[in-house]
């Protein structure tokens, strides 16, 4: 006679083994170890929460310190390998396989320990593509999370950074796992509940708040010129040519560069209310001006930023915001509000080749992915319209049968030569050599060729939507690969013909004066100018500080 | 949006050497010696692979400043952090002994040092400390000739090393918030003594430490200005139409018998918001996030001015 309900006795075996330490849902911090040993069976799977922003930072050091001989094999399945705990699990024995999607600055160590086999990989993961397959085949047995405050019956207010953790409950709790919650207080009531009580298992007060890392924070003091210059081809080029209204924008500062344009610049060219009104984005500090121009209708939030709780809090309007006036972020939703909702991503990279395919992995480095790949995508499950959506469908079709459908823009924003003056523009990716060292199945790629359909440098814009066959694609992205040996190896005759047919335009065939690219432009040009735009309200931390 | 607006003018941050020397004089007034068309270029930084600059960093040459005749030298901050190389401090230098020498056809009544510097270039460090030293001794020789020497500070690399040294020898030092002085870095003191005793990544604590409002504040300068070009040039107007204090024995010694005195009443604080606290001020914690109106506006509220000099 097959038993139907053995996960869940297991799961009440596991609590009941850890009963002694528990009073209530409640844990003392220094038992966490002992209960972690008691809930957690060796080959769990496990999600300590953490992606690339908040962490739970107590749990990791908590399970870091449990005995190898008692918790093994333990098989990581998380957002984020970003904290050295993560790591040293793997170095310690307690973990052996991983499936993740970003690695951020544990980078180069993670590419050690691969190197060195300590890890066995799964594979490296887009957000929404983890998150899915903790509903099929990677469900948690246990998730050590995070929040701001929870109350005695195990209810947690996450704060303004949501981010993952109503996926990770839903997945685990559902599916008769084991949820333990790190809070920074315990109190009598919250002040809004992200996640209900009876989904949580144990809660423990750390004894020091989580990290938060300010990851979408861009100084505008160290925005160059090039990148304004690249900023006002791409807003000439694109977000007014295709009348772009909801976009999701990558981190660097050439889109940071585009935000801070939108006040100043693209006002004076005509396009407010006409472009860059609904934006499924982290709360970038770089939009405050555009926002307090009266150019954002609204934002949704895969996280939060450290410093803008307050100013998010009194623009309801803008932001999705709890009935306490806090943010509420979900990183899950608004990947597939990017995904489905958005006419274009645009972003930067590291490599790109000829083909358009692109990737951040560097010699000695695999950063993961974040929401590039998801959000520069063409998804082909959309089925509504937008002019945007169907102008770049019409570029990218022969239409000889008269059926079109759209395409979603998909812009790499990158300058020829990036960081110690490697070129943006290879032959081949570094990607490929790393993966055939590491043996994987799949060298991770940030996003394929076949779904961008411009590149930004500051040489021109290359519209890949326009190309017939690969000769004229790979004729476009040399044509603005500037003066790396892939720039200089164009066939000079095509990339002129390319030019006439509109394929690359260059800052003059967009009406761009280059020596109009000035820091003079921007609407901020500092995080002091920033914090002075909000009124006060947006606190920066203090390593961006410059008084 | 007007507190942004007004930002918006000319800053003195963001600006470039020669855009602030440009704005700094009146217009049309400046005539630069040995400009980068002569390519007087650092002779070092090849064997280094590093870019060199035709200016070598340094712009100087002469001027009008409220009609008032005056020599300038002003550091690019942005190129090798505006340090003191074998070319730039010979330049610097040569202007300096210029003044001394009353050079036809223009002598100066007044110098500007326009300082944003890391201090000595690290890849021709001899020379720099070698520069550093004679703008000291120029410096002195200027003021004993009864020149006033005004140094300006404001931009990214503030005044360290030896720039922070030289800065504290000029007659008056003029400095926007965002400006710094000091003589060893965040970062040099905290390779040194340990993230403990000073966390350069932290920099709120940074500018509390060395910060504009915190050297107007303990009297280490003598004009707190907003961060724009004009402001500078007011500044810097005023101060060379004042007789600088004779540089004589009497002067040094109220200055040493007033830096003891600070160093008995402050020598035990940890953070700068405890001198502001010692000193009477409401909200110390507040300082730094004044607007620029409040932050002057309690300054001149503020009766006992510092004899800096």
């Amino acid at each position: 006679m097959r038993r139907w309900d053995s996960a869940r006795q297991a799961r009440d075996a596991r609590l009941s083994a850890a009963s002694g330490l528990m009073r209530g849902k409640q844990v003392r911090p220094d038992d966490v170890t002992a209960l972690l040993e008691a809930v957690i069976r060796p080959g769990d799977r496990i999600c300590l929460e953490g992606d690339n922003q908040k962490q739970a930072d107590f749990l990791a050091r908590a399970l870091v310190q449990a005995d190898p001989a008692i918790l093994h094999d333990l098989h990581v399945v998380q957002s984020g390998i970003v904290l050295p705990e993560h790591l040293e699990l793997f170095e310690a024995g307690i973990a052996t396989r991983l499936d993740f999607s970003y690695s951020g600055p544990q980078g180069a160590a993670l590419a050690r320990a691969l190197d060195r086999g300590r890890i066995a990989l799964g594979a490296i993961h887009t957000y929404s593509e983890l998150f899915a397959r903790y509903f099929i085949d990677l469900t948690p047995n246990v998730a050590l999370i995070v929040a701001r405050q929870a109350d005695r019956h195990g209810n947690l207010y996450t704060g303004p950074n949501t981010e993952d953790t109503p996926t990770i409950v839903e997945a685990t709790a559902f599916k008769d796992g084991i949820v333990i919650a790190q809070v920074n207080e315990i109190v009598d009531s919250l002040p809004r509940v992200d996640i209900q009580g009876d989904q949580v298992d144990v809660i423990v007060q750390s004894p020091t708040p989580f990290h938060v890392e300010p990851l979408f924070t861009r100084d505008p003091a160290a925005m160059t010129e090039t990148q304004i210059l690249m900023a006002m081809m791409a807003i000439k080029g694109i977000y007014a040519e295709y009348g772009v209204t909801r976009l999701n924008h990558g981190i660097g500062f050439a889109t940071a560069a585009i935000e801070l344009l939108l006040p100043t610049y693209t006002e004076r060219l005509g396009l407010k209310g006409k472009i860059a009104t609904h934006w499924a984005l982290n709360p970038h500090p770089t939009l405050i001006p555009a926002i307090e121009s009266g150019w954002v209708e609204q934002i949704h939030c895969f996280g939060s930023e450290v410093g803008m709780d307050e100013y998010m809090r009194a623009r309801p309007d803008v932001f999705f915001t709890g009935h306490d006036g806090a943010l509420r972020s979900n990183r899950m939703l608004c990947q597939n509000a990017g995904l489905y909702a958005c006419d274009m991503f645009i972003g930067a990279t590291l490599q790109i080749d000829l083909d358009g395919n692109s990737s951040t992995v560097t010699p000695g480095r695999i950063a993961g992915f974040g929401g590039a790949p998801n959000m520069g995508s063409d998804p082909h499950g959309r089925r509504h319209a937008s002019p945007a959506w169907l102008k770049a469908g019409r570029e990218a079709s022969d239409a000889r049968s008269g059926l079109v459908r759209g395409r979603k823009l998909v812009v790499q924003m990158v300058e020829t030569f990036g960081d110690a003056m490697a070129p943006a523009f290879v032959e081949t990716l570094d990607s490929l050599a790393l993966a055939e060292r590491l043996g994987l199945p799949l060298a991770p790629v940030m996003i394929y060729g076949d779904d961008v359909t411009h590149i930004v440098t500051e040489e021109g814009i290359a519209n890949l939507l326009l190309c017939r066959g690969r000769d004229e694609r790979e004729q476009a992205i040399r044509g603005v690969a500037g003066y790396t040996p892939v720039g200089r190896a164009r066939d000079r005759g095509m990339v002129e013909r390319l030019r006439a047919r509109g394929i690359i335009r260059r800052p003059e065939d967009l009406g761009v004066n280059p020596l109009d690219a000035d820091r003079s432009l921007l609407a901020a040009r500092s995080i002091k100018d920033l914090a002075d735009w909000s009124g006060g309200l947006y606190r920066p931390p203090s390593k961006f500080r410059n008084w | 949006m007007s507190a942004v607006a007004s930002c918006r003018a000319a800053s003195w941050l963001e600006a470039s050497a020669r855009a602030r020397v440009a704005g700094l004089l009146d217009q049309g007034s400046f005539v630069e010696f040995l400009g980068p068309e002569q390519r007087a270029m650092s002779p070092h930084l090849r064997q280094f692979d590093l870019p060199r600059a035709f200016d070598d960093g340094v712009v100087v040459g002469r001027g009008l400043l409220g009609g008032v005749r005056v020599f300038v030298a002003a550091q690019e901050g942005r190129f090798m952090g505006g340090t003191f190389g074998e070319v730039s401090g010979a330049k610097i230098v040569g202007l300096l002994r210029a003044a001394r020498d009353r050079a036809a056809p223009s002598p100066p009544d007044a110098v500007l040092l326009l300082l944003d510097t890391g201090g000595v270039r690290l890849q021709e460090a001899n020379a720099g400390e070698l520069a550093v030293s004679e703008i000291i001794r120029a410096i002195a020789e200027l003021r004993h000739a009864g020149l006033p020497v005004i140094a300006l500070v404001g931009g990214r690399a503030g005044a360290f090393g030896g720039g922070g040294i030289i800065a504290a020898c000029c007659t008056a030092l003029v400095i926007s918030q965002h400006g710094r002085t000091s003589v060893s870095g965040p970062e040099v003191i905290e390779t040194n003594k340990g993230v403990e005793e000073f966390d350069s990544k932290d920099r709120a604590l940074v500018w509390r430490i060395t910060g504009g409002r915190t050297r107007i504040l303990s009297g280490a300068a003598d004009r707190y200005v907003r961060d724009e070009i004009a402001a500078f040039r007011d500044a810097a107007i005023a101060l060379a139409g004042l007789t600088p204090p004779p540089f004589a024995c009497e002067t040094l010694r109220a200055a040493q018998t007033r830096l003891v005195a600070r160093r008995e009443r402050n020598g035990a604080c940890r953070d700068a918001t405890e001198l502001w606290a010692g000193d009477g001020i409401d909200e110390p914690d507040q300082v730094p996030d004044l607007t620029e109106d409040a932050f002057i506006a309690l300054l001149s509220a503020r009766s006992a001015q510092h004899d800096r000099r």
